[in-house]
Order: C-alpha cells, then structure tokens, then sequence
C-alpha cells in the first residue's frame, strides 16, 4: 500500500491513447463518470463536439476582450480629449479642440490594441497558466503519436489522493490500446534567481554577439552596410572640415574676380546715372508673360493690377504706393525703373533677391505695357481693330 | 394552411393599398417626391438582389461547404433583380426631374458641363442597361444554373461557377460601383467620393444577407431546410456583425476625410445631414445600422439564437431602407420628407417584395439537391 501511495504522488497523469477519434469521444464519458481527476483530451486536431463531451465551460476570454475592449476605447478618448481640450488646446484646421471625429481612428485603434492584447496574453497567462515550463504531456512517449495520428486523454490530478492506478484501469477497460502513466512536473517557482540570472545573460550574451558580428561584418565588408541612405556623397560640407583645400576648410571664398552664376552685380550708382540703361529683352509675348507674372508676384499687391498705385495694401494699411500711371513715372526712362526695382525707393524695398537680372526687365516691359493700355494712341486702337 | 392564405391576402391588400397610394402620390404630392421615392426602392429591391447574388458568388468564389445547403435562399433571394429591372426602366423617367446633371442648366456649370456627356440621359441610361445586362448575365449562370443542377445532379455546374465566379466579382464591383455612382451620387454630380461604391456594397452585402437570414429562419419555422441547425446560423450571424463594422468603417472613413479636408463642395453633402432634423435621421442610421446590431450579435450565443437573429435581420432591413433614404432624400430639401407618399411606397414595394420572395421560396427544392457539397454542407460543424 505504501509504494502504491509513493508511486501515485509521483504521477500526475494518465494517458489512454486512442487509435479513432471515435473510440476516444466514447471513452470521454467513461473517463467523466470515474470521477478521478480533471479530464483532459490531446488531439492532433480540433474535434466536433469534443467541447461539449468534455463539459468545458464557456470561455471567459470573449468577456474580458469586450470589457478590455470597451475600456481601450474608453482610455483612447479620455487621453486623447483631455490632451486636446484640456491640457493644451491647438484649434487646427478650425477645428473645435473637442472633435470626436479626430478621436475616433485612435479610439478604434487603442480598442483593437486592448482587445487583442487581451486575447493574447489573457488566453496565455492567465487561462492557460502559463509560464509553466514542460507540460508532462509533452515529454510522454505519446506525444509523436499524438501529433500525427494518436487520441490521447487524460485524467489530470486535481490533489494528492490522485489514483493512477485506477485510472489506468479507467482508460483500459473504456478500450485504450496504450496506458502512460505520466511523472509529476517540475513546477520550480518561475522567477528563480537563476532563473533571471541566466536569462539576462542570456540576453546579453546574444547582445554582445549581435553587436560584435554587426560591428564586424560591417567593418570587413562595408559593401555590406544595410542601410546608407545618402552617408556618403562626394561634396563638402559648409560647416565641416576638408582635405580637399590647402587651407582645409569645407567652405570657400569666391575665387577673387569671379561671380556666381545668376549674380551679376546690377545698376550700382544713383537712380540717374541708371537712367542710360537699355532694357536689352525683346518684347515679346513670352517676355511679357514673365513680366506679368514676377507684377503680379511681386509689385500688385501695392501698385494694384493696373499700376494706378491702388492695391490691396493701400486699402489695408494705408500706405501710398506710386501711381505708375502718372505722368512723372511715363515720363521715367527704362533704365530708373530697373533702377528702383533693384535698390527700392520710399518705402519700397529692394526686389533685386527675389527677382533674377531678366525677370526685372521684364517687369519694366510690363509696366510699359500697363501705362501704355491707360493712355491708349490711336494707332494702337487700329492694332487691335487689325 | 389558412395562417399562410391570411398572410398572402395580406400582403396582396397592402400592396393594392400603397399601389393606390403611389398613383395618389403621383398627381398631388410633386414629381420631385415622386420620383424620389421611386429610386429609393428601385435602388433598394437592385442592392437586396445584388447582394444575395453576392453570397452565392461568394460561395461558389472561396469554395465554401457550409452554406450550400442554404445557398437556395439567396439565390431566390437574388431573383428580385428580375423584379427590380422594370422598376428601374421606369426610374429612368426620374433623371430629368431629380438630377441636375441630365437638366438644361447644368450647361452653365463648369463642373457640369465637364461631365455632360456621362451625365446626360442617354448615356446614364446606356449605362444601366448595361448593369441590367451584367446582372441578368450572373443571375442565369450562377442561380439558372444551380436550378438545372437540382433535375441534371451535374457537377459540372460547381465547376463552371467556380471558374465563373471570380469574372462575376469584377461584374459585381463595376455594377454596384455604376449603381452608387449614377443613381446616389448622380443626385448631388458635384459632390463626388470614391468610396460610395464600398459604401453602398457594405449596405448591399447587409440587406441581402438580412433577408437571406430572415428567409432561413422562415423556412427552418416551416421545418423546410432540415439539417441546417445553429453553426449554419452561426455563420450567417457573423457575417451580419462584421458587416456591420464594415458598414460604419467605410461610412465613418468617408466622412472623416471630408469633415477634415473641410472643403465647400463636399462637406456640403454632409452639412445637409447634419444640421436640423437630418441630423435625427444620420444619429439614427448610425445608432440602427451599426451600434444597435454591433452590440446585439457581439456575443457568441447570440449569433446562434434564431430569436435574437431575426430580430437582428429585421433591425438590418430597416437600417438598409434608412440608409437608402438617408442617401437619396436630401436631394428634396433640407428638411427630411416622410407622410403618406413614403408609407404608400414602402407599402407598395415592401408589400411587392415580400410577395415576389415569398412566391420564389414556394417554386423548387428547397436545398440544392443536385449539388455535390450538399452532404458535406449539411455536416457542418464549427
């Protein structure tokens, strides 16, 4: 009786295998009946109506995914109403800082990341108790069968008093073709100190090779670099030294008697001494195209469309910009126009930085153009009848 | 025997009822009304047979088992296309009265103007026969060929419609996208969203599986569809509740982008229905088409309970008709429109509905007894 009792602490399952699925859902009931521990069913696939022979009850997990699922959506819009309306208003896009449209692709989102999260972890940890470190029925014999073409079922032990000795003769007599008696589990304490100890280094030791053959690898083989973006391009760097000069700066002078291209030094001088420039651009429909253009850009807002000095700044500040029409700006050669454009005059700055050497010319052939279609001649009017 | 002749005589009274209705509403309620009212149930009866034509593609698509022993129901189901045809010959008559595209003035707009062409009546109509066409052309290979199946048992018919399906899937998506985009969105041309067709496929897939489940559930009263037990409608329940994220996914995308981008000419479709009562109506459809059934059929029983599903179906129907009217309504002003005409014509054409699937569900097996998957069907178990 005493080494009956021993053995039976040390078991804590016991397998009947099954050759049909048949066999195994009628031994399900026989097993149930004998009332000897938890019984449980390994198959190398899902069953029809096995849940319901083995009397499991409904699964809690559809529950908490919902509670969980419900409280993300919930989370998701406190967080994101109390960011947005509370702790630090921004109305964008005219917006209401409170719009629970703008909430509600983060709600769902936050929702889906609960409720999975849940499924997850909730299935793993805490419906299948995990971490538990080599459940006996993986170490059975049985196990090769029961992942190709076996039916196992077990009887678990629920407590010490577990007989495995009846139990086999449960399974024996519903019709089992094979009895494994399995040995109690190690169930060591999960969070041991070497436990910990030899999984961080563990991890640190992967750490280490990972980075030494990165550091390796990338250093012998720099072809193989993964990812170089734009690292390495054959030009200097402003502010960064550089062989490539005597004087090893990245960042030059201009060569001395040289100008960039584009930058040619302009109209210097006083706006009479500009007077003799000569406007050296064709009037052309494609110039007058950019001069239309660089006036509407640059010079209408004060100027106004038609060059009469009523523009939409005027109305709003008040300022008086030049009439161009008058009779002192048409009296004006070229040359004092491209004069002002470059150097401003008044109040009105300088366009030279924001218009180009033949963008300016064009202008002056605009406003030409404009002051001419205020003070038509009648040769022009036979043109347009032409 | 005599409960089933009480509700035929029914059906036919309220029929002949709202049919006197609609007549009435032709001469005294305004043409606009009218019309109204008759491209709703067009584009009602058209979505509720395309989407049970759906469910038996898809089936025939994916090579699903389970629903073949119910995959009859849709495709009587699906026969209301037929019906739906000459209401929509006759819908044809609204596009002068109802859209601004096919109008004189719509010259004058440059919008218009650009999309005269596709907007003008002839075309509009070219296009709609177009997607008669195409749907009579899926009825009679997909539901014309499973009806000979049940007298040849050949099963070539699941060959061919599985060859057949996939070319239907494009017919379908060009059709529903024809539908959304001429019938719905061609009330407001300037307003324009691509993702209507999406929208209105969703609504589609939901009325017909709803009257598909609601058939089931009729039969399965009559002990007419023997074998299909609670994983059948299990199937049928979750297809209804994750329509019905789908649904309010595509509907809440389209207006986010729209509530964000904030540009005149499209939050203005949205503006309509949110301000006075339409407002009532949008809370509504959203309340009905998504919150109501989403919550009804989250848990697992309840996809399984006949009681539960079709109060759920109905519930589904209901929203499908709200969601159609939501769509097409505006287009009468900004106050919604809802008295005797719409009653007339929900009577009228409900009341036709009923009679046109109830008559289907009377002709023929009511399994498709010539398929091969029948037996496996029938085995289902999830």
């Amino acid at each position: 009786m005493s080494e009956m009792t021993s053995k039976s602490q040390q078991s804590c399952a016991v397998l009947g295998i099954f050759d049909t699925p048949n066999a195994l859902m009628q031994a399900i009931p026989k097993a149930r009946a004998a009332g000897l521990g938890t019984v449980e069913a390994y198959t190398p696939y899902p069953i029809h109506g096995i849940d319901e022979a083995l009397g499991l009850r409904k699964s809690p997990l559809g529950g908490m995914v919902l509670v969980m699922g419900v409280l993300g959506a919930l989370v998701a819009l406190g967080g994101q109403y109390w960011i947005s309306a509370i702790d630090y208003p921004i109305i964008t896009g005219g917006k209401s800082a409170a719009s629970w449209e703008a909430f509600i692709p983060i709600m769902f989102e936050v929702t889906v990341l609960f409720a999975t999260f849940t499924a997850g972890l909730g299935m793993l940890f805490l419906l299948n108790k995990l971490p538990f470190f080599g459940h006996p029925v993986l170490s059975s014999k049985a196990i090769t069968g029961i992942t190709r073409d076996r039916y196992a079922l077990a009887l678990e032990a629920e407590d010490e008093s577990f007989d495995s000795a009846a139990a086999a003769q449960v399974f024996r007599e519903a019709g089992a073709v094979e009895i494994e008696i399995l040995p109690a589990p190690d169930r060591s304490p999960f969070l041991t100190s070497d436990f910990i100890l030899r999984t961080l280094g563990g991890i640190f030791a992967a750490c280490v090779v990972a980075g030494l053959a990165m550091f390796f690898l990338t250093k012998w083989f720099p072809l193989l670099a993964p990812m170089k973006h734009m690292q390495d391009q054959p030009r200097l760097n402003a502010q960064k030294g550089s062989t490539f000069f005597k004087d090893g700066h990245g960042m030059q002078l201009p060569v001395a008697g040289t100008v960039a291209r584009g930058y040619l030094p302009t109209a210097t001088g006083t706006q009479d001494a500009a007077a003799t420039l000569v406007n050296p651009l064709p009037r052309t429909r494609e110039v007058f195209a950019v001069g239309r253009k660089a006036y509407a850009n640059r010079c209408e807002v004060c100027h106004g469309a038609l060059g009469n000095g009523v523009g939409s700044l005027t109305a709003a500040y008040g300022g008086k910009a030049a009439n161009l029409q008058a009779q002192q700006f048409r009296d004006y050669p070229d040359g004092k126009i491209y004069w002002v454009l470059v150097n401003g005059k008044n109040n009105m700055p300088s366009h030279a930085p924001y218009l180009s050497e033949s963008e300016r010319w064009a202008v002056v052939h605009y406003v030409r153009a404009l002051q001419r279609a205020q003070n038509a001649k009648d040769e022009d009017l036979k043109m347009v009848a032409r | 025997m005599s409960p089933n002749k009480h509700a035929s005589t029914l059906l036919w009274g309220a029929t002949a009822l709202g049919a006197l209705g609609v007549l009435a509403s032709y001469t005294t309620a305004g043409h606009e009304r009218f019309w109204a009212n008759w491209v709703l149930w067009f584009v009602l009866m058209f979505t509720l047979g395309l989407g049970a034509l759906f469910i038996v593609a898809l089936e025939h698509l994916v090579g699903a088992r389970w629903s073949v022993p119910i995959r009859r129901i849709p495709e009587r189901v699906a026969t209301l296309l037929l019906a739906a045809i000459p209401v929509g010959l006759i819908a044809l008559f609204a596009l002068p009265v109802l859209y601004p595209g096919t109008r004189p003035e719509a010259a004058q707009n440059h919008i218009l103007a650009g999309k005269a062409f596709w907007l003008s009546v002839p075309f509009f109509s070219v296009r709609t026969l177009i997607a008669f066409g195409l749907c009579l052309l899926g009825l009679a290979v997909l539901v014309g060929g499973s009806l000979k199946q049940d007298f040849t048992k050949n099963p070539a018919f699941n060959v061919r419609a599985r060859k057949f399906a996939p070319a239907f899937m494009a017919i379908f998506a060009l059709v529903i996208t024809m539908i959304a985009f001429d019938w719905i969105s061609g009330l407001t041309p300037e307003w324009y969203s691509d993702i209507l067709g999406v929208y209105v496929f969703a609504g589609a897939f939901l009325g017909g599986l709803a009257a598909t489940t609601l058939s089931v559930l009729y039969l399965q009263d009559q002990d007419r569809l023997q074998g299909v037990q609670g994983d059948h409608l299990y199937n049928l329940g979750a297809f209804l509740f994750a329509f019905t994220v789908f649904w309010s996914y595509i509907g809440f995308a389209q207006y986010m982008l729209m509530w964000y981008a904030n540009f005149p000419d499209e939050v203005i479709y949205y503006k309509v229905r949110l301000t006075g009562s339409w407002r009532v109506v949008t809370i509504a459809l959203a309340s009905l088409h998504f919150v109501l059934p989403f919550f009804a059929l989250v848990t697992r029983a309840a996809k399984r309970d006949p009681k539960r599903l079709r109060r759920v179906a109905y519930l589904m129907l209901f929203a499908h008709v709200l969601d159609m009217y939501w769509l097409i309504f505006p287009v009468l002003g900004t106050t919604p429109h809802f008295s005797w005409p719409e009653l007339s014509f929900a009577l009228f054409f409900l009341g036709g509905i009923l009679l046109w699937i109830r008559g289907a569900m009377q002709k023929g097996e009511d399994m498709p007894v010539g398929d091969p998957f029948l037996r496996k069907g029938l085995e289902f178990h999830l």
